[in-house]
This record gives structure tokens, sequence and C-alpha cells, in this order.
């Protein structure tokens, strides 16, 4: 049987303009893919990490998102929990197609399987 | 201040420029214009304008920015020392929105372009005279400098009042009805409706003055308010097609995030300038707390870039169960966003 999680990465973090993309587990492990030399995958990690540190920040603040998106000059950061434990988070260029379907992948992701 | 002479007050008007022939074709334009009703002073320096601050009571001063030894700008905190309550105009005839936004700052109550025809002085003077003439009304004092349209509009709106926002530059002259908290008429040049709504929005400068309620000549709007603000923003950002106007209060995009949904209602709005100090609150619970959220993102957002560069912070979003949030921290302004999904939303 095939794992839908790599399933889903095989499909989607390739796409033109992800510059990174990364997961982590129920159980805490990290996995991280990325497409371009300025966001290896330890710093995706990096990344997941930080914002999984700022989650209490924004309870704190009463807030409780489904997914957050830091957009910045050049590109944006997506980043979306799921009740299970799973977090996913994907760097992308703006001016790019990816750019404007974000909500399409955090979808994707809060809906995936990933009890298998 | 105002001199009284036979029944009609006097205004007391001061030209500041380096050029002395524009200072002379002023005079020669504004004094007809006024019917007596202005005294207008001269002086092709700063030096020489201080002098005439010294001697008289002033209603207003005029200054152009580009002189030699002091400039415009730097003239405006002498003045602002000398008399905060003095009312103040830069005259340019090098218009920036860097140069508009640090003359509003500096105190300018107007930022105004230097007029070329006799139809353009027209323009100039009924600006300067309804500047004179203005006075702030209670519930409107301090806090709209450098607030934008789309701010007094939401403000007005979310408030429930019931006002006029005059709108002008040296192009256009334009009137928002607000009545009950809803838009119900805008016109301006030749347009009315969403189209006038649009334009007078996407004016890149000039001023505007919120006066007392009247009726308005007709009824061209019928739309919820916070869906011509959004759709009038993304007609905004259309036309501009990449020009950079310089940065509202609370941009367009960020604004249509808070709301695309057509349905959507604003539950939730604080603007902080860059001291922290609250524009605007409506709904929110804890300004404080807003604020320090905020500083903290731009913190969080610091330390994502310092991993991956990736430019500017420029806001984060947050997809709520119940709606969205959008939060926008920078160095002049600090701003939060929240609105609840309508009907579809919560069906869904």
């Amino acid at each position: 049987m095939k794992d839908p999680l790599k399933e889903w990465l095989g499909e989607r973090a390739n796409t033109i303009g992800i510059i990174a993309c990364g997961f982590r587990r129920a159980n805490g492990k990290f996995l991280c893919h990325s497409n371009d030399t300025a966001c290896p995958p330890d710093k995706m990690e990096r990344i997941l990490r930080l914002l999984d540190g700022t989650r209490p920040v924004i309870a704190g603040a009463g807030l409780s998102p489904r997914w957050s998106n830091w957009s910045f000059g050049q590109g944006q950061i997506r980043f979306v929990t799921r009740h299970d434990g799973w977090m996913f988070a994907v760097a992308v260029r703006n001016e790019t197609e990816i750019a404007r379907h974000l909500d399409v992948l955090a979808t994707e992701f809060l809906t995936l399987d990933l009890a298998r | 201040m105002a001199t009284e002479n036979e029944n009609q007050v006097t205004r007391q008007v001061l030209f500041v420029d380096d050029e002395a022939d524009f200072l002379q074709m002023v005079k020669e334009a504004l004094t007809p214009l006024s019917e007596g009703a202005w005294t207008i002073h001269c002086a092709t320096s700063t030096d020489a304008a201080l002098a005439i601050l010294d001697r008289k009571n002033l209603d207003l001063v005029v200054v152009d920015i580009n002189m030699p030894v002091l400039d415009g700008i730097q003239f405006l905190n002498v003045l602002n020392q000398r008399d905060p309550q003095l009312k103040k105009v830069i005259l340019t005839g090098h218009a920036t929105e860097e140069k508009r936004t640090q003359s509003i700052a500096n105190g300018a109550e107007l930022f105004i372009e230097k007029p070329h025809a006799i139809e353009e002085m027209k323009a100039v003077f009924a600006m300067l005279d309804d500047l004179m003439n203005w006075a702030p009304q209670q519930g409107f004092q301090g806090g709209q400098r450098r607030v934008s349209l789309q701010d007094v509009i939401q403000m007005e709106c979310l408030g429930r009042n019931s006002s006029v926002l005059e709108i002008y530059n040296e192009h256009v002259l334009g009137r928002v009805y607000i009545e009950d908290g809803q838009l119900t008429h805008a016109a301006g040049g030749d347009l009315t409706g969403e189209r006038a709504l649009e334009k007078l929005l996407s004016l890149p400068g000039g001023s505007f003055e919120l006066v007392p309620f009247e009726p308005p000549p007709q009824r061209t709007l019928t739309s919820p308010w916070d869906m011509l603000l959004a759709e009038a923003n993304r007609a905004r950002l259309a036309a501009e097609a990449g020009q950079n106007f310089g940065q509202p209060a609370i941009d367009a995009e960020t604004l249509t995030l808070a709301t695309e949904d057509a349905s959507a209602r604003v539950i939730e709005t604080l603007i902080c300038n860059g001291h922290g100090e609250p524009l605007y609150d409506f709904g929110c619970p804890d300004a404080h707390a807003r604020m320090t959220f905020l500083l903290t993102v731009a913190n969080q957002a610091a330390l994502l870039t310092q991993i991956l560069p990736l430019g500017e912070f420029d806001r984060l979003e947050m997809n709520l169960s119940d709606g969205r949030a959008v939060g926008q921290a920078n160095t002049d302004r600090l701003i939060f966003i929240r609105a609840t999904h309508g009907k579809s939303a919560a069906a869904a």
C-alpha cells in the first residue's frame, strides 16, 4: 500500500514556485523537501520549528487558525496544522501559479488520510 | 489672527517661496479671488517670513519645499515650535508621495501642487479658504493625519455615523455621503456612484475633511459599505497595474483579504501608529495585547527572513474557523483586522 503522504509529496513538492516544504509528523519527526539551495531541508525544518513555536503566541491572542500565511515581499510561507498533530509548511515564490493556490495545498493536507 | 474691518473678517495669509515671480502671480491672482477677505503677505526667504511672523498674527502660512538654507519641511518644524496652532500648507512644484508624507508628518494640513493656470489658482484658493474656515469638530480631533480615506470611511461606517467626506486635490473635488453607517452617494468630477468612489479612493494625493451630514442630492450607492470599499480597492489595484502610489494605512489587499467573502463582517479593527498609539479601535477587546501580539509577529517574521530571505514582511493572514484575521506590523503602522464569514461560509 502506498504511503499517502509520499504520494501527495510526489505530486506536489516539485511544483514550480515551491522553494521548499516540510512536515512534522504526529510523532514529532520531520520530513523536509527542498527545490532550492536557498532553503535546504535543514532550514525548512528550522522554519517548521519556528512556526510551531509561534502557535502559543497566536493562541494567546485568542486565535486558532487552521492555517496561517506569512507574506513577504518576494515570497510566502504557508503553515497548516491538523488536529492529529501533523503540521505542514511550504515556502513559495510570489508571482508563481502555486502562490495563488496555497489554499488548495492547505485543504489537501488537511484532508489527507495520514492514519494509514 | 483675522482682523475685523467694516464687519468683514480679513484673513492674514503668508506665502513663502524663493521665486519672487511666483509670489507676484499668487498675489495678483488671489487678491481679487478673495474679494478683500485676505491680506496676502509674501516672503522670498524663511528669514523674511519669520520677520513677518513677528509682526503679524497670521491665519495661514503657505510654504514652498525647495528653498535655499532652510527647506519647506524644515521650516514647518520651525513654525510648529513657534505656533503649533498655526495652519500650514505646502505648495510645491515637485510633488512626490515621499514629500507629501513628510509634509503631513511635519504638520502641514494640506499638500498642494503649484497651480499653473488661473483655473487651478481658483481651486487652490478654495482649498486654502476652506482650511482657514475649518475648525476641528468634536469627535474628530487629531488622529486623521496619515490616515487614509479608506480608514476614515471605515471608521464612519463602523461607527454607524452620518457625515459627508469632502475630498479634494488640484484636479478633483468629490464628496462621499455616509448615512447611518452606510455609503449612500459618491460624486467626483463627472462621475457618480461606484465609479466616483473608485476614482476618489484612487487619488494619489490631496486632502479630505469630514463635514456635518446633509442629505445627498441622489442615492447612487446601495451595496453594503464593506463590499463597496473592497470593490473600489480591487478596481484601484487593477488600475494601478504596478504603479506605486504609496502605501495607504490599510492597503487594499489587506482589506480585501479580511473581507473577501462578500458577506464577511468586520468585527475588530485596530490601527496604531509607529509609537503604539491607537489611531482607531473598533471592537478590539484589548488594544495593548493586540499591539504586543503584532510586535511579536513582526519579530517572528524577522526570524523567518533570517532563515529564508524572502524580503520585507508584509502581513500575517490567518484562516479561522469563523472567518479571517490579518495582521500587519511595520515601522510606522500596526494593523489588525478580524472578519467573520457570512452565511455561505458558516454553512460550509
